[in-house]
């Protein structure tokens, strides 16, 4: 075949061939993964397993609908219903759009560009994420808000801040906390990419943004999909921010309602879980057409030169890390040395009493929460990525879509689940449980990583290790495993600092008297302990920058750079 | 790198499955059983945050023959989650950090009645008429101002005054956050729901500023962002402990204004409960001495019981002249969807 000495037209090459063979496929056609073989029983079965598990919110959702008799008509008829769902979908598409350009464009800036001190930056830039963003809005409102730190230092020389409440502050927080699910993804997939033909573009002359648009672009497509949608999905069911930040939206419909009107805050979530399920849908439908590109690299990676843009880029990726991570920190920072010099309520005034324990809770937990995310969504992600099977549509649409439900959604939906059995009841609040939420909440994040690990196995060199008569086994240590690693570690990232500062389905399903940072910053905020919640919240950075560092970053650093 | 992929390549599809169950048994066995980590306990349900009630629960263990076992949270989630746990609910005692949250538990029928001995250690003004709980602190709503912005001398008297010219756009208030909410409620007992609902139409329409919550409003009036605040008195003398130079100020209304309301921190016995006797032996300490002077004293509040005098800034305010005028608190948490519906027909929040 001429293509296989072009491995990035191998996607084109597939379409050529599955054009000619009928829309069928190509079965057992050498050098396609393209629906060639039909999926196990085995992955089959586990994909639906999972795929049930995940579909029991949903499915709580409308049970408790038709148990409290919601008035869905009144409810959706309601004014304030329908500027709910209009600051929803606005703030959703506004942030998934900033998001996605700005983690994009720190992505290849870091791993394809010649700026000064990558590795700091890779190491510092997928951060914001663990900042809850209520301590992001509360750090936004500090600083800028009228009378703030940094409005009181700018208002005598005649600049006003910006409005930070309402929609302005929600969209500005929430896009400097999302920035990494696209990020991180865009990163490792740039990393596998061989940079030959980027090289080659520029030799013919092309600029390094024109390199982008032309050769980049369509190779990391899959991958900035996979982000945007995650960050689309999260800000559907963002609640800190918009609650702080005055900006109403279906979650915080439903945290008004959820005591005094429980039927209005059922057809909210209700409202929210559709709103996400033909979200996915239509993802899906958009983007079915695109073929997982197939080009891996190992070979050394020349940096494109950014030449006189490069004070432009560096002060660039200042502003970002300096607004999403270092403005915060240094909010926290305050907070916390007041806690050391003011009036205290008993010990030492930031309650650093048990934090130990809380740290390590929330380390442990979200580590082992984590792996087995990763490794129960898996066997989806195989069987959407290699074979042809009816299961594999539906079952990642509502993996995916769940994400978008709040956690206390989540969390009420398993309590309810799990006692209406003794052997469910034997495992309520136990730490398995709570692992099992984290994992229906943020399996989305490890099911789009893993997808896109999985595509980037081109499907002939594991056909080749076979015809030379490697066994499955050795052809996965040897061929699978480090070829997926970087987008199974991208997906492991996420979901361990998505946990690490995961709030509601912590405090209700985590063993009594287990406490995490983020249970201790949300109490201890919420009745003005500052200094407390300031205090773990730098905790909080401190162990994921480490977590992440050590298990994220570190084993998927690209091959050595050629000087 | 090398344990990573050997790692990955144990990632194998058709292993997965068998390898999760092993290591979610390896987990359970870890992580200890879930109703026997209570064992011999009392289990309580705190949405009073950590740091406030710790120490006298700590207190508690040491003096008696009773330990508790805690999971604290937020109020209104925490009712939800016993109101779902349902009959195998295994919590004993609910300690609410507003009276709408424990409310809404009495109004599900998942509290058992409190004995006499107990109910009758505070007012009846701070419990619930059928006995399902009882008050164990209390906060006052307030004015919060900028002591920087705001001659004391020009403070008004009743909160109805909040919507006149003089106040426009000046106010902070919290139109979705529980403590407005319960305000709401004992408004509406005591100038009925018609008044109430043109009190709060006067506030939205006099340009007030929504906020999350109480700490953001006394945030935002330390910083000058609006003068003036309603908020429950505890959370600028909090502010002040971590803060002194925050220039935030509480200013009372007079005695009988709706503006002077109390709303109580309370405690009940969850209807599941095996440990009813051992769970009015808590509330029972909560309501003595002890606890009532630590509840004046270090978390700032009313104390409601054993004749202990509160402290600081509210020695000043006796709870004689609050209460809102013989307003009916212990109904607060019944018809609360009425008083959601005035909020949102008033146009506040939005």
């Amino acid at each position: 075949m001429p293509t296989q000495s072009r491995p990035v037209d191998q996607g084109e090459a597939r379409r050529a061939l599955a054009r000619r063979t009928g829309s069928q496929g190509v079965r057992g056609v050498r050098g396609s993964r393209l629906v060639e073989r039909r999926a196990p029983r085995s992955l089959i079965t586990a994909s639906i397993a999972v795929a049930v598990l995940f579909a029991a919110p949903f499915v709580y959702l409308v049970w408790r609908n038709v148990e409290l008799g919601a008035d869905l008509g009144e409810v959706l008829g309601d004014e304030i219903t329908h500027t709910a769902l209009r600051h929803t979908l606005t703030l959703a598409a506004a942030v998934t759009l900033a998001a996605t350009a700005l983690g994009t464009t720190l992505a290849w800036l870091v791993v394809r560009t010649d700026l000064a001190g990558r590795r700091v930056w890779s190491a510092i830039l997928p951060l914001p994420l663990v900042v809850p963003s209520f301590v992001g809005g509360l750090a936004l409102l500090a600083a800028f808000a009228p009378g703030g730190l940094v409005a009181e230092v700018l208002q005598p020389l005649g600049i006003e801040t910006p409005d930070v409440r309402g929609f302005s502050g929600a969209f500005t927080v929430l896009t400097l906390l999302t920035y990494p699910y696209v990020y991180l993804p865009v990163s490792a997939r740039l990393r596998a990419l061989p940079s030959s033909i980027e090289e080659g573009a520029r030799a013919l002359g092309r600029r390094p943004f024109a390199v982008f648009r032309t050769v980049v672009a369509p190779q990391i497509a899959g991958s900035v999909w996979a982000g945007a949608l995650i960050v689309f999905l999260y800000v559907l069911s963002e609640f800190g921010a918009v609650t702080l930040l005055d900006y109403t939206t279906l979650t915080t419909q439903i945290d008004r309602a959820k005591l005094f009107d429980p039927s209005a805050a059922a057809v909210s979530s209700l409202l929210l879980g559709l709103l996400a399920l033909a979200c996915v849908s239509a993802e899906r439908i958009v983007t079915r057409r695109r073929l997982p590109f197939e080009a891996v690299s190992t070979a050394p990676v020349r940096p494109a030169p950014l030449g006189r843009w490069k004070p432009v880029a560096t002060g660039f990726m200042a502003a970002v890390v300096g607004l999403a991570l270092l403005l915060p920190v240094a909010v926290l920072g305050l907070w916390t040395s007041r806690g050391l010099t003011g009036d205290r309520l008993g010990g030492d005034g930031v309650g650093s009493e048990g934090v130990g324990s809380a740290a390590w809770n929330t380390a442990w937990v979200s580590v082992v929460a984590s792996v087995v995310t990763v490794g129960l969504v898996l066997p989806l992600a195989f069987l959407a990525g290699r074979y042809r099977s009816r299961a594999s549509g539906p079952a990642s649409v509502v993996v995916t879509a769940g994400f978008a439900l709040p956690g206390l959604v989540i969390a009420l939906a398993i309590v309810a689940w799990t006692l209406q059995t003794s052997v469910g009841a034997a495992l309520y609040q136990t730490f398995p449980m709570l692992v099992l939420a984290y994992v229906v909440h943020f399996g989305a994040q490890a099911l789009r990583a893993s997808q896109v690990a999985v595509s980037a196995v081109p499907g002939r060199l594991d056909d080749a290790a076979r015809s030379l008569g490697a066994r499955r086994w050795r052809r996965l240590r040897t061929i699978d495993g480090p070829l997926m690693l970087p987008g199974l570690v991208t997906g492991f990232g996420m979901v361990l600092m998505s946990t690490m500062k995961e709030l509601p389905a912590t405090r209700l399903l985590a063993p009594i008297e287990f406490s995490t940072l983020a249970t201790e910053i949300y109490g201890n905020a919420g009745d003005g302990f500052y200094a407390r919640a300031g205090f773990r919240s730098l905790l909080l950075i401190l162990v994921s920058g480490v977590l992440t560092w050590a298990l994220v970053i570190r084993p998927q650093r690209p091959p050595e750079l050629v000087p | 790198m090398s344990a990573m992929i050997r790692l990955a390549s144990l990632l194998r599809p058709a292993s997965i499955a068998p390898a999760i169950v092993v290591l979610a048994s390896v987990l359970a066995s870890c992580g200890g059983g879930g109703g026997d980590a209570c064992a011999g306990r009392l289990t309580v349900y705190s949405g009073r945050t950590e740091a406030l009630v710790a120490p006298i629960l700590d207190r508690f263990n040491e003096e008696s023959d009773v330990d508790v076992c805690v999971r604290y949270g937020d109020s209104a989630e925490l009712a939800l989650l016993i109101d779902a746990e349902g009959d195998r609910s295994e919590v004993d005692v609910f300690i609410s950090q507003s009276p709408g949250a424990i409310g809404f538990l009495a109004g599900r029928d998942r509290l058992t009645p409190i004995s006499d001995a107990t109910l009758g250690l505070v007012d009846e003004r701070f419990r619930s008429p059928a006995g399902l709980w009882v008050g164990l602190s209390g906060r006052v709503r307030v004015l919060v101002y900028n002591t920087d912005l705001v001659d004391p001398a020009t403070l008004p008297t009743s909160a109805l005054e909040l919507t006149g010219p003089a106040y426009r756009d000046q106010v902070g208030l919290a139109p979705t956050n529980g403590s407005f909410q319960d305000f709401v409620t004992a408004a509406r007992q005591q100038i009925g729901d018609a008044e109430t609902l043109a009190f709060l139409e006067g506030l939205a329409a006099n340009g007030a500023q929504s906020f999350a919550n109480n700490t953001a409003i006394v945030e935002a009036v330390g910083r000058g962002e609006v003068p003036y605040g309603l908020v429950n008195h505890y959370y600028a003398l909090q502010a002040r402990r971590e803060n002194p130079d925050l220039p935030v100020a509480n200013h009372f209304f007079s005695d009988g204004d709706i503006g002077k309301l109390i709303l109580v921190t309370a405690g009940g016995v969850v209807a599941t409960s095996d440990q009813s006797d051992e769970a009015e032996v808590l509330l029972q300490f909560l309501l003595g001495a002890e606890s009532q002077s630590y509840f004046s004293q270090q978390t700032l509040e009313y104390p409601l019981a054993a004749g202990v005098a509160p402290s600081g800034e509210l020695a000043d305010q006796p709870l004689a002249g609050i209460s809102g005028a013989g307003g009916d608190l212990a109904s607060l948490g019944g018809e609360l969807e009425t008083t959601e519906e005035l909020i949102n027909q008033s146009g506040l929040g939005r």
